[in-house]
């Protein structure tokens, strides 16, 4: 037996309490009666009775202390011990990242290996000795749940393969721990991956390790990228970089092709563990998705994966702009050069609000706007509907300045002179507006940006690719507090980035030169290549995914181990205990009923 | 106290009432003065009595001049002698009839009733309160007139301390008493000592004795259950017990067996035996339950 809160037999010490309790007189109600005769002859006569009132006072205090010793019994939690049969679990985490593609030697894969040694694991499956199946790469997923049925085990591990991302093994772990923390018997996690990783063990549980890879030469394209030259948008230049992870030099050649018609060839040579980065510029002329596939002619790396790699020019749609004043050279002038809009100009009086709706982005230089537009992407100049009619700010300065906001992205306005501007105010209410304040003098707002409208939740079309939200519900609205004639900035450089960045941010872009359509790196489990995402208003994007992780293509650092012994944790037989405290209680429960009705009854007393 | 309405309960139609009746003596008393009581005296009554011979003296009218003529010999007819007899009524007035006010009220009423009886018969009533000893007495009264000094020594009767001792008493009382005659116990009898052998005195001592036992039902049947602590009026003693049911019903038992033992004992001797309650009417009481106790006729 064992007790669970041995500090409860302390009550113990309360018994003596419980016997001077007893012991004190009881308060007797006093009767005046004729006369004691019949009470002595009663009592006289009846000794026997008397004594077994006696014993039944000696009773009541023996139920007393009964239910005390049960209730106390109770507190300590008391068990019966058993012997119970306690089978192990053990989580085999399968690594699928992109670098278990790698072949060996033999010709066999990482992954192959991986799978082999997870089988011999999953032999030992039984009703004692259950197991569950995970797989690491992007991200952490549970392919078999607790089993003892070794077939459902093999074929769960049979059928993992290497993904095309990197990542850690961190999350799985944590993954794992969760599996095992409501598991009882011995937990252990075992992980087959191409080399040994430093890895935190979640709750202390035990880490095995089996490693299947060895040092491996590998050729590997790291970078891979293209831009629209900002002087000239049409043209596009193509970043590329080649490392080499081997310890021997290597020459070769890089091939860049584009929508399937080869663009450039480069040759590439590479000393040991060097790694070279070149730049391709090349005219697009056609519209639509420009697909660049880079492929490296390295035949005999021990990871094909890496030799190709894929990007997307960057083109985006022409913006109409529709520019509203009495005359601004500098911003004419501007939107004219700007060969990704084309705007038309406006006189004011000639302007309607419902003409926004026909143009991706509304500039009013210094035009009176009370309310904020129900539809439409505006950007203000000097007046807007976030003025609060207060005072001009005399001769402002830029003290604070956002440059992660799509607007100032690479624009520098900490120079900038102002001979005045409007005092503005974000609303109190704004309601579903969301506005930020990227340019600040003092608490004193510069420049205004907002937007409403959500952005649609990813969602899987009828092709199975993924989508990513649209845009086009989102309305955004701009206001700067000064006109361009009360400061020098159309002097300046930032003026063209402060205006195209703000321009094409109204225009629904996340700004000029934004990362959508750069080449992505592989974060989840879905191939290398060209994906096209759809929104839910049927637009489409094409995204360009690649594995571009060092620590993925450098396979010199797998290394095999001495073979494990490859046991999973062996069922035991564990003491058990069935509860013995609801007993005691009732069976106090019980006996305070009792002694309460005897004592009700005068049979106790 | 016990008779502080005596008035109302003693009213003219009452005593009426108790006019009609005649206390039974089974024996035959000599009385002082003549009355309406036959005595063992021959006298001038008109109830026979016996014959004896002639001699020198006599009064010629009593000669039986039949049986002179029968028998040729002179016989003088002997008639009874009527006369008072004495009447004793002893009222406990003990701490344990006080206990109750009604026990010693309906005492007093009984005593009263039989005391009226007697002195309209033209007996001899005396009043006496006992407890633990034979106290004062009311002293010797004849004659319906003197009713209200019956009532009046009723009235106020002594706070008598100490337990009930009738052996003591009526060993007082025979010493006391002149004559023989009716003696009246009043009382609820709770003597520890035992009540036997004080009427056995009182037969000794050629009384013709009469218990009236008067008792509260609460000590026939006491229903106080629970941690009691008993006091005693009479001697102030204490008993703690719990009393149950079981425990009342052996009281009830032994309460049963003291009063058969007493009713038993005064069949055996003779002695008259009547156990009344507080709750019985007076008047029924008086004029039916002493009558269908042959006290009354």
């Amino acid at each position: 037996m064992t007790f669970f809160n041995p500090w409860a037999f302390g009550f113990a010490g309360l018994v003596p309490v419980i016997v001077a309790l007893y012991l004190l007189k009881v308060r007797r109600r006093p009767v005046a009666i004729s006369t004691l005769m019949f009470w002595q002859r009663v009592l006289q006569e009846n000794q026997r009775r008397a004594l077994f009132q006696r014993l039944r006072q000696w009773l009541s205090l023996l139920l007393h202390l009964l239910i005390f010793a049960l209730v106390m019994l109770a507190l300590t939690r008391p068990t019966i011990d058993h012997a119970v049969h306690e089978g192990s679990s053990t989580v085999l985490i399968l690594d699928t990242r992109a670098r278990m593609q790698a072949s060996e030697a033999d010709g066999v894969t990482r992954m192959e290996k991986a799978v082999n040694a997870a089988l011999t694991y999953a032999r030992q499956a039984g009703p004692f000795r259950q197991m569950a199946v995970q797989t690491s790469s992007g991200h952490a997923g549970v392919r078999q749940g607790f089993s003892g049925d070794e077939k459902a085990l093999r074929e769960s591990i049979q059928a993992c393969a290497a993904s095309d991302a990197g990542g850690d093994l961190q999350p799985a772990l944590r993954l794992a721990g969760d599996l095992l923390a409501s598991r009882a018997g011995e937990k252990k996690i075992v992980v087959f991956s191409d080399r040994a990783e430093a890895l935190a063990q979640p709750a202390a549980l035990p880490i095995q390790t089996v490693t299947v890879g060895t040092a491996r030469d590998n050729i590997a394209i790291l970078r891979f990228a293209s831009r629209a030259l900002p002087a000239s948008p049409e043209t596009f230049e193509i970043l590329a970089e080649v490392a080499n992870f081997s310890a021997q030099p290597w020459t070769g050649n890089l091939e860049v092709s584009l929508n399937g018609r080869l663009l450039d060839v480069r040759p590439f040579t590479l000393a040991a563990g060097e790694r070279k980065s070149s730049v391709f510029s090349t005219v697009v002329e056609k519209p639509g998705v420009g697909k660049l596939i880079a492929h490296l002619a390295a035949s005999d790396d021990a990871l094909p994966l890496d030799n190709v790699a894929y990007a997307l020019l960057p083109r985006e749609p022409i913006r109409k702009v529709l520019l509203v004043t009495a005359g601004n050279w500098f911003l004419e002038k501007l939107l004219a050069a700007d060969v990704r809009l084309r705007f038309e100009l406006l006189a004011p009086d000639a302007y309607q609000p419902a003409m926004a709706a026909n143009f991706d982005a509304v500039i009013l230089d210094d035009q009176p706007a009370a309310a904020l537009p129900e539809s439409g992407n505006f950007l203000y100049l000097k007046q807007s509907p976030f003025a609060t009619g207060g005072p001009a700010l005399e001769q402002p300065i830029v003290t604070d300045a956002d440059s992660q906001h799509p607007a100032l992205r690479l624009a520098s306005l900490e120079h900038v002179s102002f001979a005045r501007a409007v005092e503005m105010a974000i609303p109190r209410e704004p309601g579903a507006w969301k506005f930020e304040a990227p340019l600040r003098f003092g608490d004193q707002p510069l420049l205004i940006a907002g937007e409403r409208g959500s952005t649609s939740s990813p969602q899987v079309g009828s092709t199975g690719s993924p989508q990513v939200g649209s845009t086009s519900s989102t309305q955004r609205v701009a206001a700067l507090a000064f006109g361009l004639t009360d400061s020098d900035l159309p002097l300046r450089v930032a003026f063209p980035l402060l205006m195209a960045n703000t321009i094409h941010w109204l225009a629904g872009g996340g700004g000029a030169g934004a990362a959508d359509n750069e080449t992505m790196r592989q974060s989840d489990n879905e191939r290398n290549g060209f994906h096209e995402h759809r929104a839910a208003d049927g637009s489409s994007r094409w995204m360009a995914v690649n594995t571009f992780d060092e620590g993925e293509s450098d396979l010199r650092l797998a290394k095999s181990e001495a073979a494990a012994a490859g046991a999973v944790g062996a069922p035991r037989v564990v003491l058990g205990g069935w509860p013995l405290w609801p007993w005691l209680a009732l069976a106090a429960a019980v006996l305070f009923t009792g002694e309460w009705w005897l004592f009700h009854r005068r049979q106790t007393e | 106290m016990a008779t502080a309405d005596s008035a109302a309960v003693f009213d003219t139609a009452f005593l009426s009432k108790l006019e009609q009746l005649y206390l039974l003596a089974k024996k035959l008393f000599r009385g002082e003065h003549r009355a309406e009581r036959r005595s063992r005296q021959t006298g001038s009554s008109l109830e026979f009595a016996d014959y004896r011979n002639y001699v020198g003296g006599d009064d010629l009218r009593t000669i039986d001049w039949n049986a002179y003529g029968r028998l040729d010999r002179l016989f003088i007819k002997l008639f009874e002698q009527e006369q008072d007899l004495h009447i004793y009524l002893l009222v406990d007035a003990s701490a344990s009839m006080r206990w109750s006010p009604a026990k010693l009220r309906q005492a007093c009423r009984i005593a009263a009733s039989l005391a009226y009886i007697g002195l309209v018969n033209l007996d001899r009533v005396n009043v006496h309160w006992f407890g633990a000893d034979l106290g004062e007495d009311m002293g010797l009264t004849r004659g319906k007139s003197q009713f209200h000094k019956v009532l009046q020594f009723l009235r106020e009767p002594p706070e008598l301390a100490g337990t009930t001792r009738l052996l003591e008493t009526c060993r007082a009382f025979t010493k006391q008493a002149r004559r023989r005659g009716l003696v009246y116990l009043l009382s609820d009898f709770f003597d520890p000592a035992g009540c036997e052998e004080a009427l056995s005195l009182l037969r000794f001592a050629q009384f013709e004795v009469h218990l009236i036992q008067v008792l509260d039902p609460r000590e026939l049947d006491p229903t106080d259950t629970g941690d009691l602590r008993l006091r005693e009026d009479e001697s102030g003693a204490t008993m703690d017990l719990t009393a149950d049911e079981s425990l009342l019903r052996l009281y009830r038992q032994e309460v049963r067996a003291f009063l058969d033992k007493l009713a038993a004992f005064s069949v055996e001797r003779g002695i008259g035996h009547l156990q009344t309650s507080t709750e019985t009417p007076f008047e029924d009481l008086v004029l039916k339950v002493l009558r269908n106790g042959v006290l009354l006729r």
